[in-house]
């Protein structure tokens, strides 16, 4: 299996993402091929200020895969995620803006043609491989561990394709699939304050510290993470607000765990609130 | 300030016309994370452009808080694109200068295109760095927690560069000219 893959600005300073995303794709035959040269998504500041310029940024980045033959890209990060499909559907939809951003890409001799598929990691771990890959070398304590999942905003929301916007379930369908036990609780969908809790950490502890609470309150051990800075708010802000410690890793270091591998591997000790145990 | 360019902008351009079809329930306002810091919650946003007063509603901080959670454009019984459309008024604020300017969001956001023009990619520090120079409290809260990501090997001290760095300035700059045109 091959894919274009997207990192992101944050990859390389998330806490063990790129060490587990890497460890499991290599266990599980899955080819993430970088996208080479890729530059920054331009996330919400670009839409923000200028669309035009928010396009080009994208865009440049799907011309890249598509120079390269790749017509899916596979991010890790919920903002890439919902950007680049923004900004795919913006250029699907208006040929004038279309023709208008392949005149700029033109000048680095790149151009974009028809729509690229964006999809996420978890997507292509929970839906395009088969469930059994996960029980091969799954040590046999993983149940007594429970996980609550965590969405954040933009990967179901505005879509609701992967899964519904407001109650979705893919995630928890993977938890199980890995082996762990799974809580249901009212905060998955619930905002981090993303961005916002860098210049606004006051008016964003209620936010951070409503998730936190509530899977504390729902006995959840850890909570499962699916993009760098919710995992960042959530793991940062509790020492910052003084909440009760939950550990919070990446989905894809909890499929490392299923996956039997060990926690030097996975790039546990890079998570500020240490995930013990396990 | 002509208001008739603005409102061609937003109702033209923008296609805003669908905030006509509001029918003023909250729902917005209600789902929205941070509206208890807003001066004007979504749903009077919508309701001050349709009386008239397009100035008062792109000066709002309410563009500013807005962190695109998107849950009031999937909860919005009349499929108005609420996300999408304060975009569209942030994009005309920052364009005509009306920005609140003591807002630190267009202050982030502006750090956060020069940091990407000049190297194609964000790099936290770089990015801090600049932000500080407008809100130094801000950068100084957060060195405990920098010292705490260096400790743990997640901060680089260099950025992650394109092979050729000036690619993203260059397709910036281009499309600034092409925007003249």
């Amino acid at each position: 299996m091959k894919y274009g893959f997207y990192s992101g600005c944050s990859y390389g300073s998330a806490a063990g993402y790129s060490e587990s995303v890497d460890a499991v794709s290599r266990a599980l035959g899955i080819e993430l091929v970088e996208i080479s040269d890729w530059n920054c998504c331009g996330a919400t500041a670009f839409f923000s200020v200028n669309e035009f310029k928010a396009l080009a940024l994208a865009a440049r980045n799907f011309a890249l895969a598509q120079a390269h033959g790749l017509k899916e890209i596979v991010t890790i990060c919920n903002a890439c995620y919902t950007t680049f499909r923004k900004a795919n559907q913006i250029l699907t939809d208006n040929p004038k803006k279309l023709s208008r951003i392949n005149a700029v890409l033109a000048q680095e001799g790149l151009s974009i043609e028809g729509s690229i598929a964006v999809r996420h990691y978890l997507d292509v771990l929970y839906n395009d491989l088969p469930a059994d890959v996960w029980a091969r070398k799954r040590p046999n304590n993983l149940k007594d561990y429970t996980v609550a999942g965590y969405y954040g905003c933009q990967l179901t929301r505005p879509w609701g394709d992967i899964d519904v916007p407001e109650h979705p379930m893919i995630l928890e369908r993977f938890i199980e699939r890995l082996g762990f036990n799974f809580v249901e609780h009212s905060a998955t969908t619930l905002c981090c304050g993303a961005f916002h809790a860098v210049s606004y950490a006051k008016e964003c502890r209620p936010l951070i510290s409503r998730i936190i609470r509530e899977v504390h309150l729902k006995g959840a051990d850890m909570v499962a993470a699916v993009c760098p800075l919710c995992q960042f708010n959530l793991d940062a802000g509790q020492q910052m607000f003084g909440l009760h410690p939950v550990p919070v890793p990446f989905f894809t270091q909890l499929a490392g765990i299923a996956l039997g591998m060990k926690p030097a591997d996975l790039g546990l000790k890079k998570l500020l609130v240490p995930l013990r145990g396990v | 300030m002509d208001e008739v360019d603005l409102k061609y902008d937003f109702f033209e351009k923008a296609h805003a016309g669908k905030i006509l079809r509001c029918i003023q329930c909250g729902t917005c306002s209600a789902s929205c994370p941070l509206t208890d810091q807003m001066d004007h919650a979504p749903r009077e946003l919508f309701a001050l452009i349709r009386d008239g007063d397009i100035i008062t509603a792109l000066r709002s901080n309410t563009l500013w808080y807005c962190v695109s959670c998107y849950y009031c454009i999937v909860r919005c019984p009349q499929e108005i694109p609420v996300t999408d459309l304060i975009y569209s008024l942030k994009q005309m604020a920052v364009q005509r200068g009306l920005s609140p300017a003591y807002h630190k969001l267009p202050d982030m956001y502006h750090s956060f295109t020069q940091v990407v023009a000049r190297y194609g990619r964000i790099h936290e520090p770089l990015l801090m760095a600049r932000y500080a120079l407008r809100h130094p409290m801000d950068a100084l809260g957060s060195i405990p927690l920098a010292m705490r990501m260096l400790k743990k090997g997640r901060l680089d001290f260099f950025p992650s560069r394109l092979s050729q760095p000036d690619r993203v300035s260059r397709l910036l700059a281009e499309v600034k000219r092409q925007e003249k045109e």
